[in-house]
């Protein structure tokens, strides 16, 4: 296969059969359209480039920035087309929900504008919504603007429309199948991909997905805000479900582990939805049936949202000198010292002071002649063993004493005879009238 | 504040002598929410001082309750502040806020208090103050805004108050210009926001602004965090899922309306799309009030990616806080005499002696339903959906707009509880318009196992005690 450009692989994803051991509907054949496989990694790599590229066309886009209100594949997928096409891409998103995908905008050159959350003290006569608020700054700023519109923007149905929807018949030999399952986010997939369907079987059922209220499941709206997306029409359903956050692990876990789809949430949760969905109409059927569902994108942007939720698959060992093991006949063990005699031992230089606070607070004051290791950092050295030697007479200093004291316990248990934390930490030693420098 | 609403003859004795609109403050509990609050700063590990915004409001009792116990008290204006200087208050607990006159800044100046700064030109003035005829350094904290983020551009209102932080060094040259007139205690940000992100971006700002009067020479111990942090109204999240939803559908048209005239809080249909956003304050807000500080505390400050109660307390700074509203949760409620209650076009009205100022649900996007408080056994046990008009010659004058669903028929003569009152609603905006009275207020407590009352103004934190029973 060759292309002359990535735009161009773009489309034409497998349709892949889940294995009925999986899923265990008797009647029913069940296909993932596999659009993770697109090259930028989701669904919306369709959509974006159908969106943009009228926007190309246009005389004096030079330097111009595209912009679009997403926090997600969409904007993934614009950074992208953007890059390539020596634009620059601005993200208008209310929050950045999923960390990876943060990181991966801002490698990729991404702009991110945070819009204000809501106001404390409710104001009812600013009727603003984020919208309104993105369209009024877009306006400001001259027109200098490429938006893209997702929520209202007929392209992004289109795409699906002649794209997605007929490579599904396609794949099943020139015919739709009986039921098509969809998460609903802009609704421009699912619309596109059912009305393209429909126009070789009247009767297929679609089943639209949504999120309950008070989940978050990237890239599906809850049942309250896909009546804010200007392309979502409910003729188009047949019937519209909620699914929740965790059957949308249920669902990424099965494709993951057993079905070979490297699937994220939003895939898991289409799965999810669709063999919940199914199962009762199997129960009732004779003949045998085609279903349906989209794999939106892929695993591994999500990991943080998986592992909030589900901290247990992400079990490992506990780690070697933990402070988090410390017993209470450990704490007992710990050594400290009254500021008086910690001022003494200071003078006298009689060995390592050990500033366990961050290193901003570190410049700003210390005890003079301390070294600053940050305790995150001075937890991982402890990881690996003792990171000075037994002769070695160590002072620990912390903001009041107790993690100092959790330390100097530690090292004790690590069998090192001579750490002492300073009682009462700095702010008993500043309180005092103990002596603190600035660098 | 439910044992208070079983007292139903007191309740109906005092609204019958004292008038309606009644409010009631419960100043006991003032004592247990300020708890709250030290157990995140010992948990914390933090120092520091719970300032009550007095704006929340204006009850006297509240105030001397307060006084009585080791919160301190922030206030916006001259009365507030002479309040609070009368209520007991020393002023090392009392910290100016928000716009100031000459005269404010004067009796500041000359008590003691600190002065939370909002400007250059508020800073020069007051020095002028200071220095003719001289004083002893009047304590000063800098509130900032417009703090700059990294990476992800993090958008915040525009807000009037505050020197920008990158001002700082301005505010530095003026402290030199003036020596001996200023102590810097600190800097201040107040965001009007429930978002915590935009807050981390603040705090973590404060902390590089402390860092640079350090290195100018000033040593200033403290940050404020402000207020912001909200009441939960609704205990049950579902509840207010559901509403929001069937206001949405409402909106569309989808079924009959939940408002007044169809208002749609902030929502509108167009082509079968819902705009706008809703305007409400989030009712079900389960992390709110100390919890909400905690979660801020312990939220990662963007650039140094350590907790920010962490980085305070590494940096030994102080925390201040000034909430009000969330100091007020569960202390007070406005009773309201039933007028009337008909039945027109279908829709129950029941209408009451107060208006929409007395009880400003509305102007704050708050949605309770009321308590109904019979007089006498109910004749009606039947839930009613009704709407609550109020006592002013105005359309506009409905207690709320929304629909409220009350377990039982109110009757004329019966009276309604609008309960979590005490933050805002009761009577910060209250008017004397059409001579229509602002509501009394009255002070209740527990004494001796039972409920005792004063008003408000009579009320100080001197018990009888046991000795005296």
């Amino acid at each position: 296969m060759r292309f002359e450009a990535m735009t161009d692989v773009i489309g034409n994803t497998p349709l892949v059969r889940i294995d009925p051991a999986v899923h265990g509907l008797r009647h029913i054949d069940l296909y993932a359209k596999m659009e993770s496989l697109n090259p930028f990694g989701s669904l919306k790599d369709r959509a974006a480039w159908n969106m943009l590229l009228p926007l190309l066309s246009r005389s004096g886009r030079d330097g111009r920035t595209v912009v679009e209100l997403s926090s997600g594949n969409t904007a993934k997928a614009l950074a992208v087309l953007a890059g390539m096409h020596g634009l620059s891409f601005k993200s208008i998103t209310n929050r950045m929900k999923v960390p990876e995908i943060k990181d991966l905008l801002l490698l990729l050159g991404a702009e991110i504008d945070e819009l204000p959350g809501q106001a404390e003290c409710l104001d009812p006569t600013d009727t603003g919504d984020p919208l309104t608020r993105m369209h009024q700054r877009l306006a400001g700023t001259g027109g200098d603007h490429l938006h893209t519109d997702q929520y209202f923007n007929e392209l992004n149905v289109e795409a699906h429309l002649h794209g997605t929807g007929p490579e599904i018949v396609k794949d099943l030999d020139g015919r739709a199948p009986d039921y098509f399952v969809a998460c609903v986010g802009t609704a421009g997939s699912s619309t596109g991909v059912a009305t393209a369907l429909r126009q070789h079987h009247r009767d297929v059922q679609v089943v639209g997905l949504v999120a309950h209220k008070s989940d978050f499941i990237p890239g599906i709206r809850t049942i309250d805000e896909v009546h804010e997306v200007g392309l979502f029409d409910p003729g188009v359903y047949s019937c519209i479900e909620t699914i929740t956050a965790d059957d949308a692990i249920d669902g990424l876990l099965t494709l993951v582990r057993r079905c070979g789809m490297l699937a994220g949430p939003t895939g898991g949760g289409a799965y999810q939805g669709a063999v919940r969905y199914l199962r009762a109409v199997d129960a009732g059927l004779t003949e045998r049936r085609t279903a349906v569902f989209i794999v939106c994108d892929r695993v591994e942007s999500y990991l943080s949202y998986v592992r909030d939720r589900r901290p247990e698959l992400f079990g490992q060992l506990p780690r070697r000198n933990s402070a988090a093991t410390l017993t209470g006949a450990d704490l007992a063990q710990a050594s400290t010292v009254e500021v008086a005699e910690a001022e003494q031992w200071v003078t006298e230089r009689r060995g390592l002071v050990v500033d366990l606070r961050s290193p901003f607070a570190f410049r700003a004051l210390h005890i003079d002649g301390s070294i600053n290791i940050v305790d995150e950092l001075f937890a991982e050295l402890l990881h690996g063993g003792l990171p000075f030697g037994r002769g070695q007479s160590v002072l620990l200093v912390c903001p009041v004493g107790e993690k100092s004291a959790r330390y100097a316990a530690l090292l004790a248990r690590m069998g090192h005879p001579q750490v002492r934390s300073l009682d009462g930490g700095i702010i008993a030693w500043r309180d005092a009238g103990a002596p603190l420098v600035r660098d | 504040m439910e044992s208070v609403l079983d007292e139903t003859d007191l309740l109906t004795q005092l609204i019958t002598a004292l008038g309606s609109p009644l409010a009631i403050v419960l100043p006991q509990q003032l004592a247990r929410n300020v708890a709250a609050f030290r157990d995140v700063y010992s948990g914390h590990r933090l120092a520091g001082q719970i300032f009550y915004a007095h704006k929340a409001n204006r009850s006297s009792a509240l105030v001397r309750e307060l006084a009585a116990g080791n919160a301190g008290i922030d206030v916006a204006s001259l009365a507030e502040l002479q309040h609070a200087l009368g209520a007991g208050f020393a002023p090392r607990r009392i910290i100016a806020t928000g716009p100031k006159n000459r005269d404010l800044l004067w009796l500041a100046a000359r008590s003691g208090i600190t002065v939370s700064t909002d400007s250059l030109a508020e800073l020069s003035e007051l020095a002028a103050l200071v220095t003719k005829p001289a004083l002893s350094p009047v304590p000063v904290q800098v509130r900032l805004s417009e703090f700059t983020s990294t990476g992800v551009h993090v958008g915040a209102r525009r807000s009037r108050f505050g020197v920008p932080a990158a001002a700082m060094n301005q505010v530095l040259d003026l402290l030199d210009k003036h020596p001996g007139v200023f102590e810097l205690s600190g800097v201040a940000y107040h965001l009007d926001t429930i978002g915590l992100s935009e807050k981390a971006v603040a705090l973590e700002g404060c902390l590089l602004a402390l860092d640079e009067a350090r290195s100018r020479g000033q040593r200033p111990w403290s940050v404020d965090v402000g207020g912001g942090f909200g009441v939960n109204y609704l205990a049950d999240g579902d509840q207010w899922d559901a509403y929001t939803s069937a206001l949405s559908q409402a909106v569309l048209g989808k079924r009959e309306p939940l408002t007044w005239n169809a208002h749609g809080y902030g929502l509108r249909a167009e082509g079968g799309t819902v705009r706008g956003s809703l305007q409400l304050y989030p009712a079900h807000r389960p992390v709110a009030g100390a919890a909400y500080l905690d979660r801020l505390l312990q939220t990662a400050a963007p650039q140094q990616r350590r907790p920010l109660g962490q980085l305070l307390l590494d940096s030994m700074y102080d925390l201040h806080v000034e909430p009000g509203r969330a100091l007020l949760d569960q202390c007070g409620m406005v009773l309201a005499s039933v007028l009337e209650v008909r039945d027109d076009d279908g829709d129950t009205i029941v209408r009451l002696d107060c208006n929409a100022r007395d009880v400003s649900l509305e102007e704050h996007g708050v949605l309770m339903d009321p308590v109904v408080v019979h007089r006498a056994a109910s004749t009606d046990a039947r839930p009613v959906q009704a709407y609550l008009f109020g006592n002013l010659c105005l359309e506009a004058d409905l207690i709320t707009r929304r629909k409220v669903f009350l377990p039982s028929r109110p009757q004329a003569g019966d009276v309604l509880a609008f309960v979590n009152t005490a933050g805002y609603f009761m009577d910060f905006s209250a008017t004397q318009a059409l001579r229509q009275p602002v509501a009394r207020k009255v002070a209740m407590w527990r004494e001796h196992n039972a409920w005792q009352w004063c008003l408000d103004e009579q009320y100080w934190p001197v018990r009888t005690g046991v000795e005296a029973a």
